[in-house]
């Protein structure tokens, strides 16, 4: 029987029950609609960003770059290009600082100095434009600024005026004189030795870009070339990479929690076709006896589940792409975790991808299809007619679940692969299904031990329960399911967002912090004198200041780099969030200095206490033993905490960028913040925030980045509780007959809701135990494996017993009520008919 | 036990019967025939309180059907009545023995023993373990008899119990039906096409869109 004589019996189903089958297509739309935005929309934002990168950076072949911050020598340059197999090279000083914003405030940007004679053939995009009027050599003006349209729009600024840019605690101020065609972010381009010059970096480059002649071996130049030790040659894609590395593990976290609605959508699936087939029995088994085979029967229902992933794909392709385009033009593709900001990417298609997600769409309902289409296939058809069903007493076997639970308890201990925790989501997808699959083991298990009951409505209802073993089965499954989804999510955000509130009860000790830069890169140039504590110290309602310098380090190419802050550390256990006892500073060997890490050094770097880690602090290289570790809940990529009487030894940098006010009590916050201010040039070169403010927003943050769970946590107890309706109410309606006669045999109405209620009860309680157990279980893969292994932090496990409660009553409440409902409508007048009906 | 007096029932405009009187008194085996869609199952539904009538009055066991509560009404068919339908109406799920224990269960009053004996008097013995879907046509009217008796009801209603059966079957089947009207002392009112059935029966009657009359059963 082929599909056109199917078609007819497809197409009636869907007209008699529009509604329930729109669920489930809007389910499967939901889940591929989620999955195919988040994944647009990171590919948007990572292009958008990689391509301002490569605008800035050029395409060059080879990058040789600083290893530090602070450059290296320029003699270097004049060695490489000199070299034969160099066609092109490009020297490049390129810093991050502040302009002045026209209402006051501070706008960061990047300032790139480049040789404009040379940058054309290797970037570009970088090459200065000269305003009209302006002179045709005016990029070698070191008082000229080309800023890109993003800097222009930022700032207000028009060709002939001024650019003020931070250097220090100082202004520079710089004649617009064109502009270029570099895209994204907000930069400008000055003449080299201008931006030496103004940022006290003269003689110094931290990157030539190069060209090499066709077939050149980059070992062998780079052999040539004997680099010193503060220049490390880069791939090409370096750049582009370490942006990637940036958000991996935050896009891939994503795309698994909107697959994971996508897994729910199935379950969804599942629940509608089965209770289409349930209803249907007495038709298909008619069917099978005007000669409908058993393998058209399953052919008929997953037809039914590919049309459903077929036409849910489609529009949850679409809502994704509509979706993606206002996420885009809204969060400017900035999904919470804030790796791609001032960016607003274009929407990026994918064909590769429409056609997976479209794929992944109809596999899901079709796998949602498949235990329903096979319900069909196994229906008997004369014993179905006489509505005597089949008798299943076999126990289902336990083997599947138990393996699976096993495979992912397993996997819960495996390593991350390529940096990522694909085990540990395997271990996930095996523990919820190992869960599920266990089900029918218990549920039998379970029958079986219980003795049939004396009492008449106690027996109907353990005697129903074994004989649809199957259908209550697919009941508790979807029960299961969501609950574990939901209880897992609840207790992986509540003990993350507790770890993050108690860290910040710990990091944020002082009533009062300044800041010179938002970043540690900023940091360099934005940056305070060195006697700006002391001074600070001496405004009135100052009592204490703690102040830092913030630095970043490049520790591997191809990494993001780490953050190196310098600060006052006595007492390590009371300066730093310790994870344990610290090791004593006796245990350092001579001309090492002592550094705590955060977790994440430990993870990417093998920095683990007692050993031994390089400092690239310039020309200097410091051999640093880690003595203890802390946690970092603010950088993901590692954070060394250096005394700073150690760091000024090193480096004799006395430079300043972050400080901590202790204030009298009764202080008057306003007042000095104006004070301190006071003290700089600029009001506009310190940031101010309380503790209070400071937790407050990174809360705020922490919750915009976790939005999309609490999404799904709805959709899943959504479609969980739809779940339990579908496949209630499809017991229930092939119950009718049974109600019916029920009535004859003197049974009320209400004796029958009571059956029916209990049953649902039992069995919703059963699997709301099952699935808060699961859901407990994939919770500690989510923090204790999945949470390091993509952010390189820990955090305890932290049960909100009143919302997990909440959660498994309104589970246990919504399957009672839908079961006394579905029972309600099934037992009245329709009942008795459907026994008058064989009259 | 039964009686009915000048009952009607229409759906909407359309009348399916008026008229209806009639009585059964205890250890009677009544048959009721009637051309398809007269109402004989309609009048069934009546009487057992199942279905309101748009006129008339029934009395069950000297209660009036009209006057009950859904709850007394579930409570009349609990213990002064048993069903047995043409299409059986075993729960699959329950075995033979919990089938016909079923109505005692109900009553607060479960009997093993009385179960038995109801199943060797319809000559089920031995086949209590057994489940809905591993018997005959036949066994599965027997069980449904039995589960209609197993409460000693006064009235029992039979709506066409043999139409699925063979001959012997049927005859086997309407015999259990007799001995309970004759030597339990039930009121049985029995549906039927069949005359072999009817022919069976102490009085014959005639469903008819303006009531009931008597026929000779030899006539049936």
């Amino acid at each position: 029987m082929n599909l056109s004589l199917l078609w007819p019996l497809i197409r009636r189903e869907w007209r008699h029950h529009p509604w329930r089958h729109a669920v489930a297509l809007l389910a499967v739309a939901l889940g591929v609609a989620l999955a195919w935005s988040v994944h647009l929309i990171n590919r948007s934002a990572l292009s958008e960003f990689s391509a301002a990168v490569r605008a800035a950076n050029g395409e060059p072949d080879l990058a040789l770059r600083a290893a530090a911050g602070g450059g290296f020598d320029d003699a270097v340059f004049d060695r490489v290009a000199a070299d034969p197999t160099v066609e092109h090279a490009s020297p490049v000083l390129e810093l991050d600082t502040y302009a002045q914003a026209p209402g006051g405030g501070r706008v960061a940007l990047r300032v790139i100095g480049v040789d404009a004679l040379r940058v054309a053939a290797l970037a570009p995009a970088l090459l200065p434009r000269a305003a009209d009027g302006e002179d045709r050599l005016a990029f070698l003006d070191p008082e000229a600024a080309f800023p890109n349209a993003a800097a222009r729009a930022r700032l207000g600024l028009a060709d002939g005026g001024t650019i003020a840019l931070q250097s220090g605690p100082a202004w520079q101020r710089l004649r617009v004189a064109g502009t270029v065609a570099a895209g994204g972010l907000p930069l400008v381009v000055l003449d080299l030795a201008g931006a030496q010059q103004h940022f006290g970096a003269l003689g110094r480059l931290t990157r030539i870009d190069l060209r090499l002649a066709p077939g050149t071996d980059t070992a062998q130049l780079l052999a040539r070339l004997a680099l010193p030790p503060g220049v490390v040659a880069v791939a090409a894609d370096e750049a582009t990479q370490r942006v990637s590395q940036l958000s991996r593990a935050y896009r891939v976290n994503l795309t698994v929690l909107a697959l994971v609605a996508l897994f729910v959508g199935a379950f969804l699936v599942f629940s509608v076709v089965a209770l289409s087939v349930a209803q249907r029995t007495p038709g298909f088994a008619l069917l099978g006896v005007l000669g409908m085979t058993a393998a058209e029967r399953r052919r008929l229902v997953l037809q039914e589940g590919a049309l459903i992933g077929v036409a849910g794909s489609a529009l949850g392709l679409l809502l994704g792409a509509g979706m993606a385009a206002g996420a885009l033009r809204l969060l400017a593709g900035d999904l919470g975790g804030g790796y791609f900001p001032g960016i607003t990417p274009r929407l990026q298609w994918d064909a590769a991808g429409l056609a997976g997600f479209a794929l992944l769409g109809t596999a899901s309902a079709l796998v949602g299809g498949w235990w329903p289409a096979r319900q069909a296939a196994a229906i008997a058809p004369a014993q179905a007619l006489k509505g005597l069903g089949s008798i299943d007493g076999s126990a289902p076997p336990a083997w599947p679940g138990l393996a699976l639970l096993a495979a992912g308890t397993a996997a819960a201990f495996a390593p991350p692969i390529a940096g990522l925790p694909l085990a540990a989501y395997a271990a996930v997808a095996a523990l919820l299904f190992g869960g599920v699959a266990l089900v029918p083991a218990v549920v039998h298990a379970l029958l079986h031990a219980w003795p049939p009951p004396r009492g008449a409505l106690a027996l109907l209802a353990v005697q129903r329960a074994r004989f649809a073993r199957r259908t209550a089965t697919a009941a508790v499954a979807g029960v299961v399911a969501s609950l574990a989804l939901s209880v897992a999510l609840t207790v992986m955000v509540a003990s993350f967002r507790d770890g993050v509130s108690r860290w910040l009860d710990s990091v944020l000790p002082a009533d009062l912090y300044a800041r010179s830069a938002g970043s540690s890169a900023a940091g360099e140039q934005a940056w305070l004198p060195p006697g700006f504590a002391a001074q600070a110290a001496g405004v009135d309602g100052v009592q204490r200041v703690s102040a830092s310098r913030t630095r970043s380090l490049p520790l591997a190419p191809g990494r993001p780099n780490v953050v190196l802050i310098a600060r006052e550390i006595a007492d390590p256990a009371a300066a730093l969030p310790l994870l344990e006892a610290p090791r004593p500073r006796s245990t350092l060997r001579d001309g090492e200095v002592a550094v705590w890490v955060s977790e994440a050094m430990v993870s990417l770097y093998g920095a683990a206490p007692g050993t031994t880690i390089t400092l690239p602090l310039g020309e200097v290289r410091a051999t640093a033993r880690v003595l203890g570790v802390w946690r970092d809940y603010a950088r993901q990529f590692g954070t060394v905490a250096i005394a700073d009487g150690d760091y000024r030894r090193l480096t004799g940098d006395e430079r300043l960028n972050d400080l901590a006010l202790w204030l009298a009590p009764g202080t008057d916050l306003a007042a000095v913040q104006a004070a301190l201010r006071a003290l700089l040039p600029d009001p506009a070169m310190l940031e101010f925030a309380s503790s209070r403010e400071l937790r407050e927003i990174s809360l705020r943050i922490f919750d915009r980045s976790f939005a999309v769970t609490y999404y799904l946590q709805a959709v899943a107890i959504v479609i969980g509780l739809v779940g339990i309706a579908a496949s209630l109410s499809a017991q229930v309606l092939a119950r009718r007959k049974e109600f019916g006669l029920l009535a004859h045999l003197g049974l009320t109405r209400r004796q029958v809701v009571a059956v029916v209620a209990g049953e649902g009860a039992a069995w919703v309680a059963a699997g709301t135990v099952v699935g808060l157990l699961l859901g407990l279980a994939v919770a500690m893969v989510l923090v204790f494996v999945v949470n390091p292994q993509s952010f390189h932090w820990t955090m305890e496990l932290v049960l909100p017993a009143g919302r997990l409660a909440a959660l498994c009553a309104a589970v246990l409440a919504a399957g009672t009520l839908t079961a006394a409902f579905s029972a309600r409508r099934a037992s009245g007048g329709a009942a008795v008919q459907s026994v008058k009906e064989d009259w | 036990m039964l009686h009915v007096e000048g009952l009607a029932r229409q759906y909407g405009p359309t009348p399916v019967f008026a008229g209806v009187s009639l009585t059964l008194a205890r250890g009677e085996f009544v048959a009721l025939l009637g051309e398809s869609g007269v109402g004989k199952s309609t009048l069934l539904n009546c009487i057992a309180g199942l279905d309101r009538p748009d006129a008339g009055r029934i009395v069950v066991a000297g209660r009036e059907v009209a006057t009950l509560s859904d709850d007394d009404g579930a409570r009349l068919r609990r213990e002064h009545l048993g069903f047995v339908f043409q299409a059986f109406h075993v729960l699959p799920h329950l075995t033979v023995a919990e089938n016909v224990g079923l109505p005692l269960r109900l009553l607060g009053q479960p009997d093993d023993r009385r179960v038995q004996a109801v199943l060797d008097a319809v000559g089920l013995a031995g086949l209590d373990a057994r489940w809905p879907a591993q018997l005959s046509g036949g066994q599965l009217q027997r069980v449904a008899i039995a589960r209609a008796v197993v409460h000693r009801p006064g009235l029992i209603l039979a709506d066409e119990p043999t139409g699925n059966l063979d001959p012997a079957t049927a005859e086997r089947v309407l015999s259990v039906l007799q001995a309970q009207a004759h030597e339990a002392g039930a009121a049985c009112l029995l549906v039927t096409h069949s005359a072999a059935a009817a022919a069976r029966a102490d009085r014959v009657l005639r469903l008819t869109p303006t009531g009931v009359r008597p026929v000779d059963r030899h006539d049936a």
